[in-house]
C-alpha cells in the first residue's frame, strides 16, 4: 500500500515538475520586426549609437525577468553607443495605474533607457512586436540586427543565447545569430488594432 | 548464598551493556521523531509560503488585457500541496521509521527547485539547496544525506542536459560546470555526514554512561538487598551465640 502510494506520489509530482518546465520553456510569437527602423517612429535616433528597445506588458510577471536582464545588458554594454528604450504597452481604455508595476519602476531606473509609454501599442506594432520582452537592435544606419527574447525563460532570469548575440553584434558586429527565442506574455489586445510596417528610414 | 549474590552482580554487567543498547536507540529514535515532526510542520508553512509567493509575484498570466490564473500559482498550490502531502502523512502514521525520513528529505529538496521556480531563478533562492541540506542533518543519518543529494543532482543533470541555462545561468557552460555544483554540495555533505557520524558516537557514549549510572543504582540496590538477606541469614546464629 505504501510502496503504491510512494510510486503515485512521485508519478504525480514528476508530471507536475515535467508540466512547469514546458510552460518555463514555451517560446512566445516571435517579432515581425521591420528591416529598417521606421520611418513613422517617435522615438528619438540619436546619430551614431544602436537603438536598443525592449517591449513590455506591464502586467506580465515575465516582464520583471526582461527588465532585470535588460538591467543586465545595458551594464554590460556601458562602454559602448547604445540608447535603449522600454516601449510600455497600454490600451487607451485603462486607467494609468495600470501601468504602475514594479517591472515599469525597475525599467525606468536603468541607466541609458528611457521608458516610453505606448498607447495602444503604437510604436510596439511599428516594431511587429507581439510578445512581452520583444527586443529589437537596430544600428546606427537603422538595419535591423537582432529581434528576440534575452530571458533563458519564461519569467526567469539568467544569461541567454539573446544576451549574448546582442553583445557580440554591439562589440564585434557579428554574431552567430540574430533572432532568439522570446518568452513572455502575448501583447494580444494590448496592441490595437495590429498594424502594417508602412514605411522604413534608413537613419 | 553467596553464589546467589555474586549472580546478581554478573547479571548487572551484562544488563548494563544491553539497557545501553536500549537507551541508545530510543533516544535516536525519539530525535528521528522528533525531526518529522518538525519538517511536516515545515512542509505545510512552505506550501503557504509557496502560495503567497506566487500570489505576490506571478498572480496572472496575461493576454492583451485578459488575464487569467499563472500557472505558477496553480503549482504552488497543487504541486506544493502534493510535494507536502506524503511526507506529511508518513511524519504523522510512521514518524521515526527510515522511509519516512527518506522521503521527508526527498520532498525537502523538491521545494528548493519549486521555489525557484516560483521565483524566476533568482540566485538567492539557490540558498533553500543549502539550507535544506542542513535540515537533512537533524536525522543523524547520512543514508538521509545521499538521497537529499541524489535528487538535487538527478534536478540538475536532467536540466542541465535538456536547457542548461536553467541550471547554470549560461548558456554554454563547460563540460566540468556540473562538477562544479557538485563539489559545493559535496563540501557541505562532508562536515554534515561528519557531524552525523560523530553525533551518533555520541548519542552512543550518553547511553552508556547512562545506563551505567542505572547499573551502579541497581548494583547498589542489589548489595542492600543481599546485605539484609545476609543478615536475615546470620541473625538467628547471632541471636543463638548472643543466648
Amino acid at each position: 500500500m505504501l510502496g503504491l502510494g510512494a510510486l503515485v506520489w512521485v508519478a504525480a509530482v514528476g508530471f507536475g515538475f515535467t508540466s512547469l518546465f514546458s510552460y518555463s520553456v514555451e517560446a512566445g510569437t516571435p517579432a515581425s520586426a521591420p528591416g529598417r527602423w521606421p520611418i513613422e517612429s517617435r522615438m528619438p535616433a540619436p546619430p551614431g549609437a544602436y537603438r536598443l528597445v525592449m517591449t513590455v506588458h506591464p502586467q506580465c510577471p515575465c516582464s520583471r525577468a526582461s527588465v532585470t536582464e535588460l538591467n543586465t545588458l545595458m551594464a554590460l554594454l556601458r562602454r559602448e553607443r547604445v540608447k535603449g528604450y522600454v516601449l510600455v504597452v497600454k490600451p487607451a481604455d485603462v486607467p494609468d495605474a495600470w501601468i504602475r508595476t514594479e517591472s515599469v519602476r525597475a525599467a525606468g531606473r536603468i541607466p541609458g533607457v528611457d521608458v516610453i509609454v505606448d498607447v495602444d501599442g503604437v510604436e510596439s506594432s511599428r516594431l511587429g512586436a507581439a510578445t512581452s520582452g520583444q527586443v529589437v537592435l537596430y544600428d546606427a544606419a537603422g538595419r535591423l540586427r537582432f529581434a528576440g527574447g534575452i530571458t533563458p525563460e519564461r519569467g526567469h532570469i539568467g544569461d541567454s543565447a539573446g544576451r549574448q548575440r546582442i553583445l557580440s553584434l554591439v562589440r564585434t558586429g557579428a554574431a552567430d545569430g540574430s533572432d532568439s527565442l522570446v518568452f513572455g506574455c502575448d501583447l494580444g489586445a494590448t496592441i490595437c488594432p495590429p498594424r502594417p510596417h508602412p514605411g522604413t528610414s534608413g537613419s | 548464598m553467596e553464589e546467589s549474590v555474586s549472580g546478581v552482580m554478573r547479571g548487572l554487567g551484562n544488563n548494563a551493556a544491553g539497557r545501553a543498547d536500549v537507551l541508545y536507540r530510543e533516544h535516536v529514535q525519539a530525535r528521528r521523531a522528533k525531526a518529522d515532526r518538525m519538517m511536516a510542520i515545515l512542509m505545510v508553512a512552505q506550501w503557504f509560503f509557496a502560495i503567497g509567493l506566487a500570489l505576490l509575484v506571478s498572480p496572472y498570466a496575461w493576454a492583451g488585457k485578459t488575464r487569467e490564473f499563472h500557472p505558477h500559482l496553480l503549482a504552488a498550490i497543487f504541486m506544493g500541496g502534493g510535494i507536502a502531502l506524503l511526507p506529511v502523512l508518513l511524519a504523522l502514521y510512521r514518524p521515526g521509521q527510515l522511509v519516512t525520513r527518506h522521503v521527508v528529505v526527498a520532498s525537502q529538496m523538491l521545494w528548493s527547485a519549486l521555489f525557484i521556480h516560483l521565483t524566476g531563478g533568482r540566485i538567492e533562492t539557490h540558498f533553500h539547496v543549502f539550507g535544506s541540506l542542513a535540515f537533512a542533518a537533524f536525522y543523524f543519518d547520512w543514508g538521509v544525506l545521499a538521497t537529499a543529494t541524489l535528487v538535487v543532482a538527478a534536478d540538475h543533470l536532467i536540466r542541465g542536459m535538456l536547457y542548461p541555462e536553467s541550471v547554470y545561468g549560461i548558456t554554454n557552460p563547460e563540460w566540468w560546470r556540473f562538477l562544479e555544483h557538485a563539489g559545493w554540495v559535496a563540501f557541505e555533505d562532508i562536515v554534515l555526514v561528519w557531524f552525523a557520524v560523530t553525533g551518533l558516537k555520541e548519542f552512543k557514549t550518553m547511553a552508556a554512561r547512562q545506563a551505567q549510572v542505572e547499573a551502579l543504582k541497581e548494583s547498589e540496590e542489589a548489595k542492600s538487598a543481599a546485605l539484609q538477606m545476609v543478615l536475615r541469614e546470620i541473625q538467628p546464629s547471632l541471636a543463638g551465640s548472643a543466648h
